[in-house]
């Protein structure tokens, strides 16, 4: 009885705190100038506010009992998913980031040095 | 009233997807519009989610989401990126 | 108050942020004046809309619902890596 209480109130913590970092970074992908500042907003939507509130349903699911024996496949299903995106948005805003980048479709408006320019893989992708 | 909850969140995103359709149809930017083609297909994957249809987001979202621009791209790729007015 | 619902209520009382958080989202896909502005800004709208599916599937009370975010949030980044290849090298597929 009390072990589901406990479970039930982590895990409503940790969806609460997951709302928070989505809001803040809606705000963030809303107010902040350029692409290569978004991309902080990103970071804080994705890890923030896509794997902590999906730990928070796995353990909302476990302290549950009237969802029945299905409540472990959700927790499984729940912590699998989170697993994935701790893996999987990283690479996929590396792999955004170095396009625009040497692709030239996205200009840095406020950089004061820029050392990628002066290597042998510089902007515009002009070797191509 | 999960009923009607499930009815109201159907209302809101059927207003976004509509609003997408409508930009996927009229922008000259071709790689855009692919874009918010993918936007109307996550709306649309929601809605068969909350009228709890699992199966058929399935199937609509790999097909809507990864295949379908994958093949637009290819085609844009061997043609031109804007339209010409 | 019984645990269901209290579960009931917490959830009714999270969905209405959520959706503020995707309109928010959806109004940079709107506005995002280049191509990699409006990929992030899908990239943010689907894991988080993975998160809600998750969440909605307590709400309703049918755990056979959850499949379903492991294959927006795999899709979601098949997309990403898509635009990133035609950005960079002009050349995808054959």
């Amino acid at each position: 009885m009390y072990v589901e209480a406990i479970l039930v109130f982590l895990g409503e913590a940790l969806i609460a705190i997951g709302v928070f970092f989505d809001i803040i970074a809606s705000i963030g992908m809303l107010r902040l100038p350029d692409f290569y500042s978004r991309i902080h907003a990103l970071t804080v939507g994705t890890i923030g506010g896509a794997v902590v509130p999906l730990i928070g349903v796995a353990l909302l699911a476990l302290g549950a009992p009237f969802l029945g024996v299905y409540r472990l496949y959700l927790a499984g299903a729940a912590i699998i998913t989170a697993i994935l995106l701790l893996m999987l948005a990283p690479t996929g805003t590396h792999v955004i980031a170095r396009a625009a980048y040497r692709s030239g479709a996205a200009k840095p408006l406020y950089i004061s040095i820029d050392e990628l320019a002066t290597k042998s893989e510089g902007r515009g992708g002009e070797k191509r | 009233m999960t009923g009607l909850v499930a009815l109201l969140l159907c209302l809101i995103m059927g207003v976004i997807s509509l609003i997408a359709t409508y930009l996927a149809i009229v922008e000259r930017d071709l790689l855009k519009a692919l874009l918010f083609s993918a936007v109307q297909s996550t709306a649309y994957a929601f809605i068969y989610y909350s009228l709890a249809a699992p199966d058929i987001v399935l199937v609509y979202i790999p097909v809507a989401v990864g295949l379908y621009p994958l093949l637009l791209l290819i085609v844009i790729k061997k043609t031109e990126r804007y339209e010409r007015p | 108050m019984d645990l269901s619902t209290q579960i009931t209520y917490f959830i009714s009382a999270v969905i209405p942020l959520y959706f503020i958080a995707f309109i928010l989202y959806f109004v940079r896909i709107l506005r995002g004046p280049t191509i990699p502005d409006i990929v992030i800004a899908i990239d943010a709208l689907g894991y988080d809309l993975a998160v809600f599916l998750a969440v909605l599937a307590i709400l309703f009370k049918s755990p056979l619902l959850i499949p379903c975010p492991i294959v927006l949030a795999l899709w979601i980044y098949a997309l990403d890596i898509y635009v990133a290849k035609y950005l960079e090298a002009r050349e995808i597929g054959a």
